[in-house]
Parts: C-alpha cells; sequence; structure tokens
C-alpha cells in the first residue's frame, strides 16, 4: 500500500472544459504525465495499491474532472434521428434517478441502481468507467448493448466514436492522451421494448461480476428490428457479441436454434479462470444468459 | 492547496495535499474518529459520511475535491450532543454489535430517512447494502432503521 504517497500529489481544478483540454494538451506536448479524476472510485483504489513512489519521484499530476459542467447532464438531442446526451461526469446516482433515463433508457437505470453500492453510485461515473477499461466494467457493458457513440473532447475539438471502435485490447482504447470522454449519446428504447440486466455474482451489492449481460431489443412482425447485447468479464474487453447479434438480427425469432446460440455466444467470448469464477462456469452462464432473454423474445430455445 | 468545507455544519478552512483521503482528514487534523476505515478500498461502507447529502466513501474521496462543500460525519448526527433516533435505535435494538460499521450504517440510513421517511425494509436493506456488517447479519440493523424511521415520523410503531 502507498496510500502515504498520495500526499505527494499535486490537484489541477480546471473549472471549464476548455481550461481543462489546454492543461491537457501542455502536459502531452512536455511529455509530463497526468491522471485524470471524476469521482475518484478506481483511481484511489489504484494509487493506494500502486508500489511506493520512491525518493525522488515526481508523481503524475492528477486532473480533477468533477468541476466541469460541460461533463453533466442528461438531455435529449437529436443526432440522425433522437438520442439521449449523458454527460461522462454523471453519477450512477443522478442517472438512476433521472426521469429521461428511466422512461427512455431503463436498462441503464437498472444497472446504475446495481452497481457497488449506493456509496459508490454516489460518485462513480459513467466516463470513469469506461475509461478505467476494465473488461468487469457493469456500466460499460450497458453502454455496449446500446452501440452508445463516445463524445471525446480535446483542444483539437470534438470527435464521435461509435462504441464498437472504442476499446482496441485490455485497458487500451482510441482516447489520446490529451483526450477526455465528455459524453455518450445513446438511442432511446421504444416505450415497453423488451431489456435484460443481469450481474451474475457472489453477492447482489458490492461485489464484481462473474459475468454480466446487458441486452435490449425491438420486435416487430416475430423478428428483432434491432438487438443490442454486451457481456462483462467474458473476454479482455467488454464483450459486444457480434456473431449473437448476427444470429439473432437475421433470423425469425420462431426460427432460432439454441444451439446455434451457444455457438455463437461461444465465439463472441474468451472467458478466463480467475479470482472470481472459472472458465467453465462463465461460459455456462453466459450460454444461459443469452437463451434466457431469447426465450423472453420468444425464442424456443 | 487550500480547501474551505464545512464539516458537520462548522466551516473549516484547511491546508492540505489534495489527494489526502477524506478519511484520513477526518481522523487526523479533524479529529473526528467516529468514521472508521474498514478495507480502504471502496468495499465496505464503513466510512461513510455525507457529501453534500449524499453518502460516499470517505476512503476514496481526494480532500481536494471538497472544497466548497459540505460533509457531515457520524458525529453530526448527535442531537445536542446525545444520539438521535437512529443512535438510540441502533444501540437498543441490537443494531451494533462491535460498533465498526455502525458509523457507515447510520450515514447510509440517515441519508435515506432524509430522502424518504417511511421506507420499506426493502429500501432499508438497498440503502444499505453498500455497507457490510460481519456481526449482526443485518436483521437487527434493518430493525433498528426502521424503528428509528418510525420514531422520527411520531407514530410509534414499525412500519409501513
Amino acid at each position: 500500500m502507498s496510500v502515504a504517497d498520495l500526499a505527494r500529489y499535486e490537484l489541477a481544478v480546471p473549472r471549464a472544459l476548455p481550461e481543462a483540454c489546454q492543461l491537457l494538451a501542455a502536459r502531452v506536448a512536455s511529455g509530463e504525465p497526468t491522471l485524470l479524476c471524476a469521482g475518484g472510485t478506481d483511481l484511489l483504489v489504484e494509487l493506494g495499491m500502486a508500489p511506493p513512489l520512491g525518493a525522488g519521484a515526481r508523481p503524475p499530476l492528477c486532473v480533477d474532472l468533477s468541476r466541469l459542467p460541460e461533463l453533466g447532464g442528461v438531455e435529449r438531442v437529436d443526432r440522425d434521428g433522437p438520442r439521449i446526451r449523458i454527460g461522462a461526469g454523471v453519477s450512477y446516482l443522478a442517472l438512476g434517478r433521472h426521469a429521461l433515463v428511466e422512461g427512455a433508457l431503463p436498462l441503464l437505470a437498472r444497472m446504475s441502481h446495481d452497481i457497488g453500492g449506493p456509496t459508490i453510485q454516489a460518485r462513480g461515473t459513467l466516463g470513469g468507467n469506461l475509461a478505467t477499461g476494465s473488461p468487469a466494467a457493469d456500466g460499460v457493458a450497458a453502454l455496449a448493448a446500446h452501440d452508445a457513440t463516445v463524445v471525446l473532447t480535446s483542444v483539437r475539438g470534438e470527435r464521435r466514436v461509435p462504441f464498437a471502435g472504442f476499446q482496441t485490447g485490455y485497458k487500451r482504447s482510441v482516447r489520446q492522451a490529451d483526450e477526455i470522454i465528455t459524453a455518450f449519446e445513446l438511442e432511446p428504447l421504444a416505450p415497453g421494448s423488451p431489456w435484460c440486466w443481469r450481474k451474475v455474482g457472489a453477492r447482489q451489492a458490492q461485489a464484481i461480476s462473474k459475468v454480466a449481460f446487458a441486452a435490449v431489443a425491438e420486435l416487430e412482425g416475430g423478428r428483432a428490428r434491432r438487438f443490442g447485447a454486451a457481456m462483462a468479464s467474458m473476454a479482455p474487453v467488454t464483450a459486444t457479441l457480434p456473431a449473437t447479434r448476427a444470429l439473432v438480427l437475421g433470423t425469425p425469432l420462431a426460427g432460432l436454434d439454441g444451439e446455434a446460440l451457444d455457438r455463437a455466444v461461444a465465439a463472441d467470448t474468451s472467458p478466463i479462470d480467475d479470482i472470481r469464477s472459472t472458465r467453465a462456469y462463465r461460459a455456462h452462464a453466459a450460454r444461459a444468459l443469452a437463451r434466457g432473454f431469447l426465450r423472453e423474445l420468444g425464442a424456443a430455445v | 492547496m487550500k480547501i474551505e468545507l464545512t464539516v458537520n455544519g462548522v466551516a473549516r478552512t484547511l491546508e492540505l495535499p489534495p489527494l489526502l483521503r477524506l478519511l484520513d482528514v477526518l481522523r487526523g487534523p479533524l479529529g473526528l474518529t467516529g468514521t472508521k476505515e474498514g478495507c480502504g478500498e471502496g468495499e465496505c461502507g464503513t466510512c461513510a459520511v455525507l457529501l453534500d447529502g449524499e453518502p460516499v466513501n470517505a476512503c476514496l474521496v481526494p480532500i481536494g475535491q471538497c472544497d466548497g462543500r459540505a460533509v457531515v460525519t457520524v458525529e453530526g448526527l448527535a442531537v445536542d450532543g446525545a444520539p438521535g433516533a437512529l443512535g438510540r435505535a441502533m444501540a437498543e435494538h441490537g443494531g451494533a454489535q462491535c460498533g465498526i460499521c455502525t458509523p457507515g450504517m447510520m450515514i447510509s440510513a440517515e441519508a435515506l430517512l432524509v430522502a424518504r421517511p417511511a421506507p420499506s425494509a426493502g429500501e432499508v436493506r438497498h440503502a444499505l447494502g453498500g455497507t457490510l456488517c460481519r456481526c449482526t447479519g443485518y436483521e437487527r440493523i434493518v430493525d433498528s432503521v426502521l424503528r428509528a424511521a418510525a420514531e422520527r415520523r411520531g407514530a410509534g410503531e414499525v412500519g409501513p
């Protein structure tokens, strides 16, 4: 533990996004290391577990993102159709309580009530969850199921990255060092449409999932006209299940074959044995979760 | 870094390294040792305090993010220097045993009771879901919170 080292870090507190972007650009240009802090629920744990800094070492500068008004807010926007824009710094507590999220993104609202406990929900943010990059991240699985667009901002401007192109490997992404994740844009789910949020873990609160499953669907004429699904803790990145999605979208629900679904889920995932679970159990749970949701949609699997 | 905040209603001005944990500032320079450290990594909820009215783990809050904000610790739940309805209920109904988790339980319960003066048992369980107790089995803690809620409402009975 190196909690004692925390006394050696400095904190910059920008009050607006342009100021934060300029600071970050200057740090990158001079090659000086920088940490970003939103709710701190991952960062403080990581710093506490980091090896001691060493007597002469200078710690990275920590930049506080919690005072940036541009990272707040939940609102309807129009971007090739209706979207809900969620500020990357909105806490899970605020997300779970927000009428717009409850109404148009019920999976996200439910996930926000289930992640950690209330003391984590009051501080944790979707932006932080994605930036940390854990493949076990609940919030990121929910974003992936919605094919969220990730909005990144730097002094070079704003750019939008589809979720499927954001993560590039274990804790790696297309985010450049001078970019801040500022918002997400999600397509609302048609009212009354089916969705699923399941965490399979040792207990309900405060336990990282062995497997988490997020899915949304819109049905029409015996088929899924929209089907988005993702799993956490099933691959080095959040699993976006492309083969499973293609199978479900390409097959009338009544004609869906359970074993074909199992094969698609297996092709989409690469579970491992670790401290929380085993490869075999995770593979079993993933098959059961996918089949369970497809049964809800009317498939005989 | 200069940090101005209120702690249990008292304005404080601190000059401290900004990434110190709120937990260590409370227990050290401010002498408020009611807040306990359990795991130190946000798993146990024992160090919960209210930050602008919301329950947070003080072990995961850098003090630099507390500038301009209001912190309430378990000491701040006292009424005229004595335990309020929540503290009395915890003591009288077996909600506190070894006592380590009790401050975190009380803070999480306080946040709930402010928002929901008449919570269901399920709502109490959800609100306390981030705080781990290794003694009680939780039943008596949930019971204590429901009794405190009833007393605070002046109803005199457990409900609804």
